[in-house]
């Protein structure tokens, strides 16, 4: 059971799994796919240390392998769900359980219309609002030119204000 | 003013807490990745190391779809049966056949004497005598079809 050598599994872990769990959960909507994308991920990390032999943005390489993985899933889970019809049930939001009603409802709209976003604009708009990676990042990440980035990135954002605004609207008053 | 208010709803969006990673999964995904990079204790196969990569190279070939390769090898099968069993009884039939009797063979070349008669010596067909001819001149040949 030993790793090999040079490879620090729990360091990257450590420092990783948070954000690439919060990605494929935007992604995948539910915590088993999720987890067994993780799993994946660090299985093949373990068995393949040389992936990461020579990569100086870790961090982007894997966002990268996380999202082909998550594309992977979605497009397997796609025929699933044709079979599975009580799927939405298992579906989870993103975010983390509010206990202001307001903001309850304000991130249960916000995962719906992320949820109704392109993968390839819900992907950008999450490195970027959450990530908080810059284009530049954003874009090694994905294997798109930055400009791409940014016009998926400015595309979503007036989805989701056009999808919003009348919640939006309502929240700034209350302040 | 727009950006203003883009860089607000940006901000807004961007305070939204993410769901944490449940606390559990650290111990299972780090166990599960170092059990699969683990090499494989020795085993009586593992002495011959040929044959274990020999069997791991078959099985990633044929694992994405073991049905179908298995379904492919019985349908060659069947045709190699079906290959060999046509083809075994054409030997046997010629060596039962008898050879032709001396009467036979004399109704044969009797036959063939009559042909040859009936068919008279071979001349040569149009193709080849047009091919002996010479060209000829545009002018001449206009001249021998005006005659």
């Amino acid at each position: 059971m030993k790793m090999p050598a040079g490879l620090d599994i729990a360091r990257l872990y450590d420092e990783h799994a948070q954000s690439l769990y919060a990605l494929l959960l935007n992604f995948t909507r539910n915590e088993a796919d999720t987890r067994d994308v993780l799993q994946e991920m660090f299985v093949k990390l373990a068995r393949e240390p040389n992936l990461l032999t020579g990569i100086r943005a870790e961090r982007a390489f894997l966002i990268r392998l996380a999202h082909n993985a998550a594309i992977d899933l979605m497009r397997r889970r796609g025929t699933r769900e044709r079979t599975k019809e009580n799927y939405a049930a298992e579906i989870i939001s993103p975010f983390a359980p509010a206990n202001d009603p307001d903001e309850k409802v304000f991130c249960d709209e916000l995962a719906l219309a992320l949820g109704e976003l392109p993968a390839e604009q819900r992907a950008v708009v999450h490195l970027k609002l959450w990530s908080e990676l810059t284009f530049e990042e954003i874009a090694a990440a994905l294997d798109i030119p930055p400009n791409t980035a940014a016009s998926r990135y400015r595309y979503a954002l007036d989805k989701l204000r056009d999808r919003l605004r009348p919640l939006y609207e309502e929240m700034k008053k209350a302040e | 003013m727009m950006n203003d208010e883009t860089g607000q709803f940006e901000q807004r969006l961007s305070r939204r807490p993410l769901r944490q990673i449940p606390a559990g999964w650290r111990t299972e995904l780090l166990t599960a990745a170092r059990e699969a990079s683990a090499p494989c204790p020795a085993s009586p196969v593992g002495r011959h190391g040929w044959l274990t990569t020999f069997n791991r190279q078959l099985a990633t070939i044929f694992w994405p779809h073991p049905t179908a390769w298995a379904g492919l090898a019985v349908v060659w099968g069947f045709i190699l049966a079906m290959n060999v069993s046509l083809r075994e009884p054409s030997p046997r039939l010629a060596e039962i056949s008898a050879p032709p009797s001396p009467e036979m063979m004399v109704e044969l070349r009797k036959q063939q004497l009559l042909l040859a008669e009936l068919i008279g010596p071979r001349e040569p067909c149009d193709a080849e005598r047009s091919r002996n001819v010479a060209p000829r001149p545009r002018g001449v040949r206009a001249e021998l079809v005006a005659v």
